[in-house]
């Protein structure tokens, strides 16, 4: 894909770590279900999703499969590849994990697929025409401003993003593909909430604030200044950085099937779940599993403490039941005093 | 597609509950299907999933929330039409769903339509097509089950009572629970194939006990104790019609056949009433109306739900199928240790079920939420003959129109002549709620200050409920010489709490300018969002003392009144008059604009919340 002008580099982002890290542990894990990234006007939201692009690993995916199918994992093929593809002389194709956008403006066709109208006319064919989920599968789905998506295309988003799976029943077609995705969602929260659903289904949830540091906005500044002058010059000036990056992201990604747990780490997970009163079980299965990933993006096999911190800021606090009238400010300190005293990790 | 390695159902810890009103619809489907109501993230579509790998003469039929209702009840084979010239039947889902599962997952935001086409097909158990020149039908008997979070809004009562069973789920409170439940879903994960293998023999187990129960079942006979009992829970529970008792004794068929007994026992019949009946009581109703005066209702009902949800999870019976569990008994505790037998369970969990009913009212069906739209928005649910121009083509059906009649049409280049008079456009549903504007006297008249709190208080909590039924607030403060808008209609908690922070109060009172410039917001709305209905909410006490364009303060806003009326516009006025002499300036006003008019006797935020919401309520 030849791209016009350069995007701005994701290195080159000052500040925000807790949104850098949330993005680049689900690159590292798919499965960690995406980040919704919450903040005010100008906070480098966009531009650190879209920078994501740079910096994604390669993935291997079957040739021709207009759903990106893995060739390794049999299960979640789609139906053309379970009866075309062997797995011993089928040919496959190495690309770079995307970043799929998914405009508010979308119509619900173009989200879930429709019929395809050329052959329908020209040939009188019935024929699936895939829409966004199928292109998100595998890679990553990105919805800027989130919260001003029709309810009835967050509605089929749900239903595709539990199941891994996109059925249409629709405009006479019916199909099913697979549409496992990395949900990004980014939102500013003074224009509309999000129906807490949709937010439970986002693995990791950052709030972002503009820095209020003199010396690093100056650096924002500066730094934008320069990628503007020059697009193609700045970003030369950080390739070294992000291959590095896109090094590490990788090498992540291996580590991550060699990260151990302990039954203590089970224990804490359950422990603050309780503790703090979350909906479902899904913010212990998430919590755990940002910890493993942390761990292998810092290149360590065991988990420790920092992990289990970080994991508690990013996938806790929008799962907590929150009461009419109280902001959503948590309770930390006994969460991280929960964390403090956990043993055997 | 089939993933021949979803989450096995024998791996799923805990939700002993669901997991038996599941088998016992495969054990026997004239159950009617189960509705599995409970928090996000309690394996709800976990369970449904896995349970296909389980039937062996049964699937599970999925049906998504994109559904239109050509591929729901069938339709014209386009193909056929097209390249052969015949005029043939293409099954829809319904067809599939036949001696099948049926499953809606998120099942409460499924379009009404939809819905309607449902209830009507289950009750006659066929499925009678005519359209598109095609005049078929087939039976379609299906178990339906559904899944949904209550948060997203609820069913209505009628397609509730298409379900046989009703179960709720909830998260595991125990910690050894949940620390299975994080361990078994990573190992799940890193290699879901093995996982599955490990899980086979658990699962075939299962299958096993299946079919004993079919097997079973045709020797299990229901004496006329067992009638006479069922009776009495169903009249005890007030539940309408008769399908209340048939489900029961359904159910307590299957449960006897399970167990592999031939006779149904009094204890069967009390679980399966536990299953059966909790959403076809119908003394909820009459409770809910007293119980919605308070606006902390919600809150108390969601805690007392949860403690008495334990209560009853403590006092079920032990299901026969814990014997597997029992690695994990220990973890139970104070579960198991309250397992004796209770006598009289049946009173407690009509109790239970009080507050389904309550709560279910309380936060509003969500129909008044659905409208049929005329913008492009919304989900696509049905067809028709565009009228006049229309841009909005539905093409499936424009083509199917089109394919009965290319007989006698000369075709050009391409396979399929379309004319103007094959064109359908579509029909879309979109869920909005409405619009609330209030006009608030921020004048200097006495308790100013405790009229904005309260109003503040209203529009916060209105919001708050907001996120479910799609309501948008907006406030406007008249005081001095200017009506300021303090916020802008909303959706969001966040930002009415940042701009509602200072309520300024004080000087005179511009009635009209108010009501002027609340015309004017609610005008500019109504253009950007023609099908949502928007509403005036007055607070005042009705003394102006400011004109605009008269020298007549009060005639002025007479006038401004009237035109908010014929704008149609609906209001209402909150009537702030303490004062000893009542000079009912506000009822005055209230008539002009053909608003509910009420006398706010102790103003507060519980009090102008359920007022507001009533008027809602009342369309």
């Amino acid at each position: 894909m030849r791209k016009e002008t350069k995007v701005y580099p994701f290195c080159a982002i000052v500040g925000q770590e807790d949104m850098k890290k949330a993005l680049l542990l689900n690159v590292i894990n798919p499965l960690l279900g995406g980040v919704l990234i919450r903040g005010e006007k100008g906070t480098a939201k966009s531009t650190a999703v879209r920078a994501l692009a740079d910096v994604m690993p390669q993935m291997t995916q079957i040739k021709g499969c207009m759903f990106s199918c893995d060739p390794e994992d049999d299960s979640f093929w789609c139906e053309h590849c379970r009866q075309n593809f062997h797995r011993e002389e089928g040919e496959t194709v190495q690309r770079k994990m995307r970043v799929v956008n998914l405009p508010v403006s979308a119509t619900e066709d173009r989200v879930v697929g429709s019929l395809d109208i050329e052959l329908a006319l020209k040939k009188g064919e019935k024929r699936f025409e895939p829409g966004i989920l199928a292109e998100a599968n595998r890679n990553i789905l990105y919805v800027d401003e989130v919260n001003l998506l029709d309810d009835h295309v967050v509605d089929v988003l749900l239903d595709a993003a539990a199941m891994g799976v996109n059925t249409v029943e629709r405009e006479g077609v019916s199909y099913t593909h697979p549409a496992r995705f990395v949900l990004v969602g980014t939102m500013n929260p003074e224009e509309g909430d999000l129906r807490p659903q949709l937010i439970d289904r986002f693995g990791l949830v950052v709030d972002v604030n503009g820095e209020k540091d003199s010396d690093l906005r100056m650096q924002v500044i500066m730094r934008r200044l320069a990628y503007e002058d020059n697009p193609a010059e700045f970003a030369e000036s950080y390739a070294e950085e992000q291959e590095e990056l896109a090094r590490q992201i990788k090498e992540a990604q291996k580590t991550l099937k060699e990260v151990t747990y302990s039954q203590g780490c089970l224990r804490l997970a359950a422990e603050i779940a309780i503790a703090m009163g979350v909906d479902g079980h899904r913010a212990d299965i998430t919590f755990v599993k940002t910890a493993l990933t942390h761990a292998a993006y810092r290149g360590r096999r065991e988990v420790e403490k920092e992990d289990l911190f970080l994991a508690a800021k990013l996938a806790l606090p929008h799962r907590m039941r929150r009461k009419p009238f109280e902001d959503n400010a948590v309770d930390f300190d006994s969460i991280y005093e929960l964390v403090e005293a956990a043993k055997d990790i | 597609m089939k993933t021949n390695s979803c989450f096995p159902f024998s791996a799923i810890v805990g939700q002993e509950k669901i997991k038996k009103a599941l088998l016992l619809n495969v054990i026997n489907p004239r159950i009617g299907g189960v509705l599995i109501s409970g928090e996000k993230g309690t394996a709800k579509s976990t369970l449904v999933r896995g349970l296909a790998d389980l039937t062996e003469d049964m699937r599970v039929i999925d049906l998504p929330l994109n559904i239109t209702e050509d591929k729901l009840v069938g339709s014209l084979d386009l193909q056929k039409a097209i390249k052969q010239g015949e005029r043939a039947f293409e099954a829809g889902l319904l067809q599939k769903a036949h001696r099948n599962f049926l499953y809606v997952d998120e099942v409460n935001l499924l379009s009404e339509h939809i819905v309607n086409i449902l209830l009507e097909v289950s009750s006659l158990g066929v499925n009678i097509v005519e359209r598109e020149g095609l005049s078929y039908s087939h039976p379609s008997r299906f178990v339906l089950v559904g899944s949904m979070n209550p948060e997203e809004g609820l069913l209505r009562p009628q397609f509730i009572d298409r379900f046989g069973l009703y179960v709720e789920a909830n998260g595991e409170k125990d910690i050894d629970f949940r620390k299975e439940i994080i361990a078994r879903r990573l190992e799940y994960e890193k290699d879901a194939a093995a996982f599955c293998l490990k899980w086979k023999r658990e699962s075939k187990e299962i299958k096993t006990a299946i079919k004993r129960g079919k097997e079973n079942l045709k020797k299990v006979f229901i004496t006329g104790e067992n009638y006479e009992f069922a009776a009495k829970l169903a009249a005890e529970g007030n539940c309408a019609g008769h399908r209340a008792e048939i489900v029961l004794l359904e159910t307590a068929k299957a449960l006897a056949a399970y167990e592999g007994k031939d006779n149904i026992t009094e204890n069967n019949v009390l679980e399966a009433a536990a299953l059966a009946l909790p959403h076809r009581i119908k003394e909820a109703l009459v409770l809910e109306e007293f119980e919605e005066d308070s606006g902390d209702v919600d809150m108390e009902t969601e805690e007392d739900k949860i403690n008495r949800g334990d209560e009853r999870e403590g006092k079920k019976e032990k299901p026969p199928n814990n014997e597997k569990e029992s690695g994990n008994e220990e973890g139970k505790g104070e579960e198991t240790a309250e397992e004796t037998e209770n006598i009289n369970p049946v009173r407690e969990s009509l109790k239970i079920e009080v507050t389904f009913g309550s709560k279910a009212k309380d936060k509003g069906s969500g129909k008044r939420s659905r409208v049929k739209t005329d913008s492009r928005q919304g989900r696509c649910v049905k067809y028709r003959l565009p009228k006049g121009k229309t841009g909005d083509i539905a093409l499936a059906a424009t083509f199917r129109m089109a394919a009965c009649r290319q007989k006698n049409r000369k075709g050009g280049r391409l396979a399929l002549n379309v004319r103007a008079e094959d064109i359908r456009e579509k029909v879309r549903e979109k869920r909005t709620g409405v619009t609330i504007l209030f006009a608030v006297d921020a004048s200097g008249s006495m308790g100013a200050k405790r009229r904005m709190g309260a109003v503040k208080g209203a529009v916060l909590s209105l919001l708050h409920d907001a996120y479910q039924k799609r309501d948008s607030v907006g406030i406007i403060a008249f005081r001095e010489d200017k009506a300021e808008v303090l916020l802008n209609i909303t959706r969001s908690v966040e930002l009415a709490q940042k701009c509602l922070k200072s309520l300024p109060t004080g000087g005179k009172t511009p009635l009209a300018l108010g009501l002027q410039r609340a015309f004017e917001i609610l005008k500019t709305e109504r253009i950007k969002n023609p099908e949502v209905l928007q509403y005036l909410i007055l607070v005042s006490d009705g003394k102006a003392n400011m004109a605009i364009k008269s020298d007549d303060p009060f005639e002025d806003s007479l006038f401004m009144a009237e035109r908010i009326h014929n704008e149609g516009i609906k209001s209402m006025v909150l009537d702030t008059e303490k004062t000893y002499i009542q000079f009912g300036f506000a009822r005055e006003l209230a008539k002009r604009m053909d608003s509910k008019y009420i006398k706010l006797g102790n103003l507060s935020q519980t009090e102008i919340k359920n007022n507001v919401q009533q008027l809602i309520k009342m369309g």
